[in-house]
């Protein structure tokens, strides 16, 4: 039972772990970019919910997610418009990889400078610790809900690429750059709005996360680490394999942890190391 | 009147220039013929023409501004639509998807998506399908009907027969009177002289870059036009 317990909590973990995916591999997906700063703007998105939370004490701390959310959107739109679109046409593709590493480095001395090393948390008071009883099974409320709310993003998601005429631009925009320029779409522009929507949801993966775990200036990288993983792990390209990957990623830590409590987060590498080994393209292979 | 008036216009590739002092000029609701040899320019100066080659000089005209610095996404706008060569679908986009790409410029006319399923039925039945399921010739009517949707006043049309069967041709080439009813001027770029000269009221030939050849259509003899297209 007790192991039963352990893996429905990984999947629930598994849940957020997709969150921190899902806005890589939207960003991967539409221009072939690996964002390899996303896990410092999650840690900003954080620092940016405790300042908040700070600042408003009365209000419940789940709702700084939405002025957190609106300021990441503008924040990854304008990385894009003022820095990225500038190395987007380069011959070479590892010129915008390089920019966006050193984009990640500057932004976790900049977070040093300004917010200090120490460890920082997110508070949530009750719900932090509240838990249900489901068929015998002790289960956390916050947990629970992270996993529904990543869901529900998911769907959400996958309607808004599927079946909006923005989704429509964006699928064209990412199958042919130049092409969609005949029909009066500037490329550039949707590249905006799409790393807006990725650091947007990377916010909402970033502060669940500093719910759960407490993070400093320099835990963008362990935070990359596992979006990273989460979309190799699925299969690069697809949504939902991001969540599935997060999922099995969220059990083996557990798993892992239960099994040897020194173990941190090295089962969960050892898992992605061997699926890399068999299937290289993936949990969910994606479209050729 | 005159929709397009390109002057003096030189194209480049990088160092290298694909076009030299070009003019060229359309009607309103003119058909004119470009042909020439492979590495003739005809490519080159389309996509040039939309914008999508932004290394040049000189002067064009679409329907009373000046384009040659505007960029594409806003000379689309203006209704200069292109059928590319090599047809540049969007691939995992359906059927009905790729067409809708066409009204994005948001230009209203005649062309909508029921008109042109009236013109290509076949793609009404394959609306959900991928353009890899489609045929070539049924892939360059999804190309054709995607530019159609953007209502162009002149659409310009890259080598739309390269590499379908003749009965698919010839199905295409009967679209274009349809097309033109509607008060659409044409620019055929063909490799195939015979069938762009009978579609065409003008014609135009490009050798390494120049005119080498501009007469109309029913005029121009095949030693005309043989010494034009090799420059022999």
């Amino acid at each position: 039972m007790a192991w039963i317990e352990t893996l429905v909590n990984g999947a629930l973990l598994g849940g957020l772990y997709g969150l921190l995916g899902i806005g890589l591999a939207l960003v991967f997906g539409v221009m072939r970019l690996v964002n390899i700063a996303h896990g410092e703007f999650m840690v900003l998105a954080a620092y940016l919910a405790v300042i908040l939370v700070g600042l408003f004490p009365q209000v419940h701390p789940l709702f700084v997610l939405i002025p957190v959310v609106i300021a990441a959107f503008a924040v990854g739109y304008l990385y894009q418009a003022l820095i990225m679109n500038r190395v987007a046409r380069a011959p070479d593709p590892l010129a915008p990889l390089l920019l966006t590493f050193g984009v990640s480095i500057v932004l976790r001395n900049l977070m040093v400078e300004v917010f200090g090393a120490d460890v920082r948390g997110l508070q949530l008071g009750e719900l932090s610790r509240a838990s249900i009883k489901l068929f015998g099974l002790s289960i956390g409320v916050m947990p629970l809900l992270t996993l529904i709310a990543a869901v529900l993003l998911f769907l959400l998601l996958q309607w808004a690429v599927k079946r909006t005429v923005f989704g429509r631009i964006v699928r064209a925009t990412a199958d042919r750059r130049d092409i969609v320029r005949l029909f009066g779409v500037k490329p550039d522009l949707v590249y905006n709005y799409v790393m807006g929507l990725s650091l947007a949801l990377g916010a909402i993966g970033g502060v669940l996360l500093a719910v759960r775990s407490s993070f400093t200036p320099f835990s963008g990288v362990e935070r990359l680490l596992i979006a990273f993983e989460v979309v190799v792990l699925g299969g690069i390209g697809s949504f939902w394999g991001a969540l599935l990957g997060g999922i099995v990623l969220g059990m083996a830590q557990l798993a892992g942890l239960k099994w040897d409590a020194n173990a941190g987060l090295l089962y969960a590498h050892l898992l992605f190391f061997v699926v890399l080994l068999i299937r290289p393209a993936g949990l969910v292979a994606s479209r050729a | 009147m005159t929709l397009l008036e390109v002057n003096h216009l030189n194209v480049f590739h990088g160092d290298l220039q694909a076009i030299f002092g070009l003019a060229f000029s359309v009607a309103e609701r003119e058909a004119v013929a470009l042909v020439g040899a492979n590495g003739a320019g005809k490519t080159t100066f389309l996509r040039a023409l939309v914008g999508l080659i932004d290394s040049k000089q000189g002067r064009v005209r679409f329907d009373g501004s000046d384009i040659q610095d505007t960029p594409a996404e806003h000379i689309a706008r203006l209704g200069l639509g292109m059928v590319p060569e090599g047809r540049m679908l969007f691939d995992t986009l359906t059927v009905e998807e790729n067409l809708l790409m066409g009204q994005v410029s948001r230009r209203s006319g005649a062309w909508t998506l029921r008109r042109v399923f009236d013109l290509f039925p076949a793609l009404e039945e394959r609306r959900n399908h991928l353009p890899r399921q489609l045929s070539g010739g049924q892939q360059q009517m999804v190309a054709i009907g995607r530019a159609l949707m953007c209502n162009p006043r002149l659409l310009l049309c890259d080598e739309i027969s390269l590499g379908l069967a003749p009965v698919m041709v010839e199905q295409i080439y009967g679209a274009f009177e349809d097309i033109r009813k509607e008060g659409t001027a044409l620019v055929l770029v063909e490799q195939d002289v015979k069938r762009a000269a009978s579609a065409s009221d003008r014609i135009y030939c490009l050798l390494k870059g120049r005119v080498s050849l501009t007469a109309n259509a029913g005029d121009v003899s095949v030693t005309e036009l043989t010494q034009a297209y090799f420059g022999m």
